[in-house]
């Protein structure tokens, strides 16, 4: 029995924390509707078509990584490829180490998350710095990302101003313009110290190949301005035929994700800087990482290759604002990490199993995915295999109580007021060990038992 | 290195072997990913100028105008780069100049012209590349950048400007100033790059 389950953990949230996730997931949701449907007639027409551009990359995957890797061959960019976590880390490290490089920045990349690459850096000696606002407020405070663009929606400004004070960033001050300008300080230094910049990519486009990478704050650029090595890691899905792809696919990441027509950085590296540039890295090396995608694919759940991470689904999610990322207990949260992250779980799938039932399946994951990813019926063959798995499922009660009550209008009248009693009990301390593994996932709403017979005779008596 | 190669090939084609048919390449319909408001007869320079100063990037037509700006913002060490003698004196009245971007004056520089590539009337986007903008820190650590757009490369979309540079090993589109909402949520420019961005076209 995995100890927490999404419900049990929205349940025993923080209510500010619990109102910061909704109201600024809701507002994002809002965003993305607004600027959508103001700016396309058939903004459904445009997702379908992203969709089915994301649909063929992965299934000709093995054409357009080899295009990819011969396209940055071409440029003078080295292409390594990584099977499994362990050998991205030690592909990074091996890179590293051969470079001479002691320090590292890095830019927000979701699978140097999922690969756990600052502790493998660390273990090696080597300083790496999460340059992304909210991402170095998770690093310095041992947290963990809750949302796939907004990576400390969780959190407020009294938490991260106390963090800068513990760190030595300065005095308390939570004022968010006095926090930004001690980090834009801090990392300035790190950023003109480091030998390395490592950063994900958004896409790699095998015509040309491209990587393209999107901030806006600019920690992106400033690792590949300031260092004289850069590091991609990039998942092998990332890939897509050509640059004028890029025309749907940008258009829509940034509506998606933020409510932008445009991410303000947007950048397209396929090599080194050009020669005799003062700034810019000298060598660069791209890391194609499989880790399960190649599992993912010969799967039947393999649209979920498709997403571009723009975090809309999470946004709208009922179940996501509730309960918040943490309560995904995976590098992925909301919809998209109820399918990828069992998937990515490996002989793990059991201990997520729960995932893909944490939803409702009301569908509003797909409507708003920009690459029309069909979430629910994903979550729903996933359900299946956990039950073909025998994933421990949250039992059910015994229903022989139910039915005496039921039986006995007396009985019946009697629960009914007494059953007033069970809003002031505890359910999830009961020492009930049949009821424990159904309460741990589900909260009982009031009880406001018996209107119904009230309603009835009232009726009657009119 | 090279079994990791042939591993992932291996396991991704047999992963795509059983499929009994596989998604064709979509036709992209000319103009499919464009706003509707877009008009494809408007004025390019006109559109950019509305699009950038809607994401907030200031554009200037006359040296002195900008120049003004600057001198507003109480900017004291300035660097232009090269030949632009009018920029150069303009900025000096108030000023110190310096005409190359050196990584030890980080901290005293504090605003930055740099050439770039082009620019995108669809998105108000700015277009530096490694070819055009040799220095890529001086277009991005200075609280002040101006970049320097020439008319004539104002590209009206996206899709054409995706097409524009195709043998530049870098290219960056920039569409107003460095900005986050990490903390809650809360609009802040100026994190890491430009909190005040600017476009002189000429
Ligand atoms: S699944 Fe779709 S909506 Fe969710 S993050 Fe991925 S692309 Fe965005």
């Amino acid at each position: 029995m995995p100890e927490q389950k999404v419900e049990l953990f929205a349940r025993r949230l923080d209510p500010g924390v619990q109102k910061a996730v909704h109201d600024n997931s809701a507002a994002g949701t809002l965003k993305r509707y607004s600027i959508l449907g103001g700016d396309y007639d058939t903004p459904d027409e445009l997702r379908r078509l992203a969709g089915q551009i994301r649909q063929h990359s992965i299934e000709h995957l093995d054409t357009y990584l080899e295009q990819a890797e011969k396209s940055l061959h071409r440029h003078g960019a080295h292409v390594h490829f990584a099977v499994t976590a362990e050998d991205a880390c030690q592909a990074v490290s091996g890179i590293l180490e051969r470079a001479g490089a002691r320090k590292v920045v890095k830019s927000k990349s979701m699978i140097s998350e999922e690969i756990h690459l600052n502790d493998h850096l660390a273990t090696r000696g080597i300083e790496s710095v999460e340059t992304d606002l909210g991402e170095y407020i998770i690093q310095i405070d041992g947290d963990h990302p809750s949302h796939i663009v907004k990576p400390i929606i969780h959190k407020n400004r009294r938490d991260i101003a106390r963090s800068f004070e513990r760190e030595g960033l300065g005095d308390y001050n939570d004022d968010p313009e006095t926090i930004t300008r001690r980090a834009r300080s801090f990392m300035r230094r790190k950023y003109l110290e480091a030998d390395a910049g490592i950063t994900g990519a958004n896409f790699v486009s095998a015509e040309s190949g491209r990587l393209v990478l999107v901030t806006n704050e600019g920690n992106s650029r400033f690792c590949l301005a300031a260092p004289r090595v850069h590091i991609a890691l990039v998942g092998i899905e990332k890939v897509i035929p050509s640059d004028a792809d890029l025309a749907v696919l940008l258009n829509l990441l940034g509506r998606s994700a933020t409510g932008q027509q445009l991410t303000v950085y947007t950048e397209f590296i396929n090599g080194p800087a050009l020669t005799g540039r003062p700034s810019g890295p000298r060598e660069m090396h791209v890391i194609f990482v499989d880790n399960r995608r190649s599992e993912i694919l010969a799967s039947d759940c393999r649209e979920i290759l498709r997403c571009i991470r723009c975090g809309a689904c999470l946004n709208v999610c009922p179940v996501y604002r509730q309960a918040s990322g943490h309560a995904y207990r995976s590098v992925y949260p909301g919809p998209v990490g109820a399918v990828l992250s069992p998937l990515l779980a490996g002989k793990k799938f059991k201990e997520l199993a729960d995932l893909p039932k944490a939803s409702s399946l009301c569908g509003a994951c797909n409507e708003v995915c920009p690459v029309d990813i069909p979430i629910p019926d994903l979550l729903l063959k996933l359900r299946n295999r956990g039950h073909e798995e025998h994933a421990p499922s949250p039992g059910t009660p015994p229903m022989g109580a139910f039915a005496m009550l039921a039986s006995s209008p007396l009985l019946w009248r009697a629960a009914m007021q007494g059953s007033r009693a069970m809003n002031l009990v505890p359910l999830d301390k009961l020492p009930l060990p049949y009821l424990q593994p159904w309460l741990k996932t589900r909260t009982l709403p009031e009880w406001r038992g018996g209107s119904f017979r009230r309603w009835m005779k009232s009726r009657h008596s009119r | 290195m090279s079994t990791a190669r042939e591993n992932i090939f291996s396991s991704i084609r047999s992963a795509l072997a059983p499929l009994p048919s596989r998604t064709p390449r979509p036709e992209i319909p000319p103009g499919a990913a464009e706003p509707c408001w877009l008009d494809r007869s408007a004025d390019k320079m006109a559109l950019f100028v509305q699009r950038a100063e809607a994401t907030g990037t200031r554009c200037f037509t006359d040296p002195s105008a900008c120049a003004d700006w600057l001198r507003t913002q109480n900017v004291s060490k300035v660097c232009v780069p090269g030949p632009l003698e009018r920029l150069k004196s303009l900025c000096g009245a108030f000023a110190e100049v310096v005409d190359t971007y050196r990584r030890a004056d980080v901290d005293d520089i504090d605003a930055a012209f740099t050439p770039a590539a082009g620019a995108i009337a669809e998105s108000g986007s700015i277009i530096l590349s490694d070819e055009s903008t040799p220095d890529r820190l001086a277009a991005l650590a200075p609280w002040h950048h101006i970049a320097l757009v020439s008319r004539s490369e104002i590209h009206l979309t996206i899709a054409d400007a995706l097409a524009a540079h195709p043998d530049d090993p870098n290219v960056i589109w920039v569409t107003g100033p460095s900005k986050t909402a990490d903390v809650e949520g809360i609009l802040i420019q100026g994190v890491h790059g430009p909190g005040a961005q600017a476009c002189l076209i000429v």
